[in-house]
């Protein structure tokens, strides 16, 4: 996506559409395209919401009615039954829906996809049965009647004022929909999705986040069921039934999830859907079912999708045919590193032992890495390479023992507190997120800075003009201490497998790390990317990283490494400079004595 | 409570609830293989109880109308894999259609099955005679307790479809072959495996349990083109109950629900409904995977 | 990025749509266009009053037209899906952009009360139906002129005439009624008219819409001892289904719905036998028989409920008598032709003058009997 060309036009579309808004009373061909179009702003919120939600973070829900629900039983109870005014009311909705995302967001910690899926289920019919059934409160099916409306006063202008606060509310959420994908949180949540242990590892509290977006989606779904009630006046518990959730569903899907401008197509698509088949009842789930189907399975991107794909259309007529070319793959030749804050620092590990369902991975394990070092962690498979790894890590806890990470005793730290205090990681298969530019992935490994997402920040978004200078300078230099700043605006899917390594590690050091823990850094390259490879590390090292590597190609790691600790079957063998530790008997022994030999030098894709 | 009345309540909490395992079932061997389930799957239940009534009405003998439905069922759950799901393999997981699209697919088809169901036998519910006799009020009595040939029937079956869940899974070709593809699809092709074949056994299969259970359930309830959502939705409560990998939880968390559900509508029948879902949602809580679990660690 | 321009293209598609819609009206003017609201989807709770009460507005029309009439009627029909918020949308449609002159409608209570104020405030007139809640017509009456009418059972007099015979006739009375809006008012309006009488229910029992099996309910009505079970859950036939398996034989009493075919087949005869519903229709009327057998001649099978039948079209031709009276698209005299409508040969129970300014209902109090299953019809339950 090329974000930055269509930017510098947003404001444009902003003044357009507050335009458009403004006059669309008097535009509109009869009065009822005016409720039409209160109809869309509100439902366009809720859907942004889930859009938000599912698209970016991955979390699925299908328990928005619910929330909705409570957004607009929040506001019409106070309002009605307890005479609050507007103005608190509609607060009070907000707050009420938030507070049970929140709780509902802390079930959604606990499980994942389908179970998921059904907790929000679940949820969503707690809400109808509630609503329901709770007539004393709530009215039940026969509802709650003489909701206020949004008439300030003037009863015969109600439509035209409903639809403005309604437009006005979609402004603004859109408004913070673009900024949240355009900015670094939009960067973190799609982390999120791709994988949670990754987005821990580059220091993100997922927990935390992932709470935070579903509380999010859950206001978002309120503030429509909040203007819902003002609007109609009328609240039935029959209006929150699993039919919304699902329409909000499909609104999101066929517009395009993942995509900011996705909720707006998908609404305005579901409304003029259902304003055109409402003469046709006999066979409305064959079409609603028909333009499920056809979307998810001829254009899965939704409408976004297609726009884009007919953008890309017009546009590649005009471009010279040269500029989709894939790069020239280039010599690497690695400048020094970027002026970084922190300096290499020691990491220490003493009497680790974990196990699995009482099969013990490591045993006792002591060994520590000195500063500005290259410290290499071998043994055959099976040794608990990769457990003793994700332990120093934090993605695992290990049952017993302490790992110090300088200063710091680490141990009790969760992986993204680790991250915080200069820990980065690579893993041995990627992870580097698809949807976003090698530039922007390396962008998440940067700790926050100062002044990002600031008022100027948002001021300067606001206007069309770039907006994180500060971070994209720094990934710049990251990229072009490797030498790789050329790809900056490449997506990870389009790089050869080196590059992509490079990536991965470039991202790593944009965490500006004390220690970098490298997973198989040249597992799958060939030797002259593997040796380009090797010309980085020991620049890092140089200018004082330092790095614990876990890798088979036993030629790289004899030739670059400072010290090396061998591990078999969770116990450390030897733990020794190169030399010493390619003669030892018992190292030599574990090698041949396991299961599957394998040449030293050979490259491994798929490890313990 | 009198023990009568418990014991009544647990025969017919243990039929309701193995329809719910039996559905749960088709939900838990498509996740075991492809990480999918049809949301259709109480759909597809509805359109087996109204083929079968439909036989059964235009006189066929019950093991041709049978046949007929399970012949419908297993086109079914083919066309289901073959249209509506194997497509979105050429979407990676990462794109925007997303990991979850075949909720909206398999959830689209349902609706145009249920549309489709309505044109063909109308809005209104239908009578679904027993399928072994004449009479409606055919109960047979033990003790004090009444029952139906067909609910101890679906008892049965759900037991016996566990039991060949655990046979055909544990102790075939067919088996290996679905734990192969479930752990890793290249991997088991590399093996010489067919994917495809397996893939689309397991979905023939899934829409088979659903042609079992729409036969035997029509004269137990209520049958009419929107009685598949309630199921499809009590069947993935249970899945989530027992754990989607484990063919004997199911069957555990289907009959608990069940019970539970007659209880709750015993004790205090204005909220039956909400308990069981309390339940439901207090054990994900408790047990994010299921009672007998399913333990999948994020590792990369 | 914020696509005003994509918004207005996909607004603009469904404008011109609606526009081509709406734009008929204008061109012949002597047609008058009636919006029909009904829950036409979604499950049979609400589909078979839907699509019944639908067929007798549809033969009313039919009937219309053979009459040769000055003024052509079109009626506009919409689902409004059992959901008020829809329902709303389709009201507002119906007046600001199909321009319509009347309103029949819908199935749902909630949802006529949530449309009704739009339609008064903007002075169309409605026929409700078959919507029952008693205070449907009673919120508007004294708006003087109020728009709203209805064609329908009225909850109140069916449960009146109910209780009546059931205090006479029975000690112990028991009640199942669903959890939903209509389910809990019959149970409020039975529980306030018992007070009335000085009696207590037994047992009341509730089950939710969705619900499959009623064992456990029918089990706790039958320890208590309720020799009379009033039934006001929407899957009519639910209750029947476990009383052979726990040996209890009561008389059910309930709702007019219970009067329809589909019940009965679902039931079955011996089962049905003896059931007691509230009724308008008295199929041993010459008129309402003819009016039976021509349904049956119309839809076949898809025909199922005489007495939903009945009063749909009967709410038609009260409406398009009224129309063909004015002559024109007026909802303003339209209402006022209903108001003052005298002469009408009603299938149902309904009076020849149907509405007066201070009765906005096609069934009064003296028009609801009791009806009772006997050998596979309903009959007029003769009382002692």
């Amino acid at each position: 996506m090329s974000v930055q060309n269509s930017r510098r036009l947003a404001p444009v579309g902003w003044l357009l559409a507050i335009i458009l808004v403004a006059a669309w009373p008097s535009l509109a061909p009869n009065p009822f395209f005016v409720h039409l179009g209160q109809t869309f702003a509100y439902t366009a919120i809720a859907v942004i919401g889930l859009n938000i939600l599912l698209g970016l973070s991955g979390q699925m829900s299908l328990g928005q009615a619910g929330f909705y629900a409570i957004g607009a039983y929040g506001s019409a109870i106070t309002a009605t039954s307890f005479g609050w005014p507007i103005w608190l009311s509609m607060p009070f909705g907000l707050l009420v829906a938030g507070l049970m995302g929140v709780l509902l967001g802390l079930v959604a910690l606990r499980t994942r996809g389908l179970y998921l899926a059904m907790a929000t289920l679940a949820f969503g019919f707690i809400v109808e049965i509630w609503a329901q059934r709770a007539v004393d409160l709530t009215g039940g099916t026969m509802g709650l009647f003489g909701v206020p409306q949004l008439d300030f006063g003037d009863f015969r202008n109600v439509a035209t004022y409903t639809f403005w606060v309604c437009a006005a509310a979609l402004i603004l959420v859109q408004l913070g929909s673009d900024w949240v994908f355009s900015s670094s949180s939009g960067r973190r949540l799609r982390a999120i999705k791709e994988s949670e242990s990754f987005a821990q590892t580059v220091g993100l509290n997922v927990p935390l986040w992932r709470t935070a977006v579903f509380a999010a989606s859950a206001v978002l779904a309120g503030l429509a069921g909040v203007l819902f009630a003002h609007q109609s006046g009328f609240v039935s518990s029959d209006a929150f039934s699993i039919r919304l959730s699902i329409a909000l569903l499909i609104a999101a899907v066929i517009g395009g999830l993942g995509d900011t401008r996705g909720p707006l197509l998908g609404t305005a698509i579901l409304v003029a859907i259902a304003e055109v088949i409402a003469g046709f009842h006999t066979i409305g789930l064959i079409i609603y079912g028909g333009i499920l189907l056809a979307v998810l399975l001829l254009v899965p991107e939704g409408a976004v999708g297609m726009l884009r794909a007919a953008v890309k259309l017009v546009r590649r007529a005009d471009l010279p045919a040269t500029a989709s070319e894939a790069p020239v793959p280039q010599a690497l030749t690695p400048r020094p590193p970027p002026p970084g804050t922190r300096r290499g620092g020691s990491l220490e590990v003493v009497g680790l032992s974990k196990a699995y369902a009482g099969v013990v991975a490591l045993r006792d394990v002591s060994f520590s890495v000195a500063p500005a070092t290259i410290h290499a962690l071998i043994g055959p498979n099976g040794a608990g390479k990769s457990t003793l790894i994700n332990c120093v890590a934090g993605l695992y806890r290990a049952d017993s023992g302490s790992v110090r990470l300088g200063d710091h005793e680490v141990a009790s730290l969760s992986a993204h507190q680790r991250a915080r205090l200069g820990l980065a990681r690579s893993f041995q298969n990627l992870q580097l997120i698809s949807g976003l530019t090698v530039i922007e992935n390396v962008m998440l490994g940067l700790p926050r800075l100062a002044g990002e997402g600031g008022v100027r920040a948002v001021m300067r978004w606001l206007a069309g003009l770039p907006h994180e200078e500060a971070e994209r300078a720094r990934a710049i230099a990251v990229l072009d201490a490797l030498a790789i700043a050329h790809l900056a605006d490449r997506t990870p899917g389009e790089l050869p497998y080196g590059h992509r390594k490079l990536v991965e590690l470039a991202r790593a050091l944009a965490q500006d790390p004390s220690v970098m823990l490298l997973d198989e850094p040249v597992a799958g390259l060939n030797p002259l990317e593997a040796q380009q490879i090797a010309i980085a590390l020991r620049r890092l090292r140089d200018s004082g990283k330092t790095i614990l590597l876990v890798e088979h190609n036993m030629e790289f790691v004899m030739d670059l490494s400072d010290r090396i600790t061998v591990l078999d079957h969770g116990v450390v063998i030897a733990d020794d400079t190169p030399s010493v530790v390619q003669a030892d008997k018992r190292v030599i022994a574990a090698y041949l004595g396991a299961d599957d030999i394998e040449a030293p030098e050979s490259g491994k894709v798929t490890g313990p | 409570m009198t023990l009568t009345n418990f014991i009544q309540l647990l025969v017919t909490g243990m039929a309701m609830g193995a329809i719910y395992a039996l559905t749960a079932k088709g939900l838990f061997i498509a996740h075991l293989t492809t990480n999918r389930v049809n949301f259709g799957q109480g759909d597809f239940l509805m359109a087996a109880s109204f083929i079968s009534l439909a036989a059964i009405g235009a006189g066929l003998p019950l093991p041709l109308a049978v046949l007929a439905v399970v012949t419908v069922l297993s086109l079914m759950g083919w066309g289901l894999e073959r249209f509506a799901v194997r497509p979105l393999d050429r979407f990676g997981a990462g794109r925007a259609g997303g990991a979850l699209a075949w909720i909206l697919t398999t959830a689209g088809m349902a609706l145009i099955l249920q549309n489709t169901v309505e044109l063909l036998w109308g809005k209104s519910s239908q009578y679904s005679p027993p399928l072994f006799s004449d009479r409606r009020d055919n109960v047979i009595t033990v003790g004090q307790i009444g029952f139906f040939l067909e609910e101890l029937l679906i008892i049965l079956a759900a037991f016996a479809a566990v039991g060949a869940f655990w046979w055909a899974l544990f102790r075939t070709r067919w088996g290996r072959d679905v734990y192969t593809v479930a752990f890793n699809p290249d991997a088991a092709s590399l093996l010489g495996i067919d994917v495809r074949r397996t893939v689309t056994s397991v979905w023939i299969i899934a829409a088979l349990l659903a042609a079992v259970s729409g036969i035997l359930v029509g004269p137990l309830v209520t049958v009419h083109p929107h009685m598949g959502l309630i199921f499809t939705i009590k069947a993935l409560a249970v899945a989530s109950l027992g754990g989607f990998a484990n063919p004997i939880g199911i069957l555990v968390g289907g009959i608990l629900f069940g019970v539970a559900e007659a209880l709750a509508n015993y004790w205090d029948s204005k909220y039956g409904d909400l308990y069981p879902l309390l339940f439901v949602m207090a054990m994900l809580v408790l047990k994010p995977s299921g009672i007998f679990g399913e333990s999948k660690a994020d590792i990369r | 990025m914020f696509s005003a321009r994509r918004f207005i293209v996909a607004a603009g598609a469904a404008a011109a749509f609606l526009a081509v819609s709406g734009s008929a009206v204008q061109a012949q003017q002597t047609t008058v266009r009636v919006g029909v609201i009904q829950g036409l989807s979604g499950p049979p709770a609400i589909v078979d009053f839907g699509e019944s009460y639908l067929q007798g507005i549809r033969l009313a029309l039919k009937d219309h037209e053979a009459r040769n009439p000055r003024t052509r009627i079109e009626i506009l029909v919409y689902d409004d899906e059992a959901n008020p918020q829809r329902a709303v949308s389709l009201a507002q449609r119906l007046i600001q952009n199909d321009n319509v002159a009347a309103v029949i409608g819908t199935v749902s209570s909630g949802n006529v009360l949530a449309f009704a104020p739009i339609l008064q405030r903007a002075r169309i007139p409605l026929v409700a139906g078959p919507s029952i809640a008693t205070d449907i017509t009673q919120r508007f009456i004294n708006e003087r002129p109020s728009f709203i009418f209805r064609c329908s059972m009225v909850e109140q007099f069916q449960i009146d005439a109910m209780l009546d015979w059931g205090v006479r006739n029975f000690r112990r009375i028991g009640l199942l009624h669903s959890t939903t809006g209509y389910g809990n008012f019959a149970a409020r309006e039975i529980q306030e008219g018992l007070r009335r009488r000085n009696v207590t229910l037994v047992a009341t029992e509730a089950a939710a819409p969705g619900v499959n099996d009623l064992t456990a309910q029918m089990l706790r009505l039958r320890d208590a001892g309720a020799e009379l079970v009033l039934n006001f859950h929407e899957s009519f036939e639910l209750l029947y289904r476990p009383l052979p398996r726990i040996n209890y034989r009561p008389v059910v009493a309930g709702n007019w719905g219970l009067s329809s075919m589909k019940v009965l087949e679902i039931v079955g005869r011996e089962a049905i036998e003896g059931t007691v519903m509230g009724q308008a229709l008295d199929l041993n009327d010459p008129k309402a028989r003819a009016f039976d057998e021509r349904m049956r001649a119309e839809y076949g099978s898809a025909y199922r409920w005489p007495v939903l039948g009945a009063l749909g079209y009967d709410a038609a031709q009260i409406m398009f008598r009224a129309i063909e009276r004015v002559g024109r698209s007026d909802s303003v005299a339209i209402r006022d032709a209903l108001e003052t409508l005298d002469g009408v040969e009603a299938i149902s129970a309904t009076p020849a003058r149907p509405f007066s300014p201070d009765d906005h209902e096609c069934l009064d109090r003296e028009h609801v009997f009791l009806g009772v299953w006997r050998n596979g019809q309903v009959v007029r339950l003769e009382q002692r």
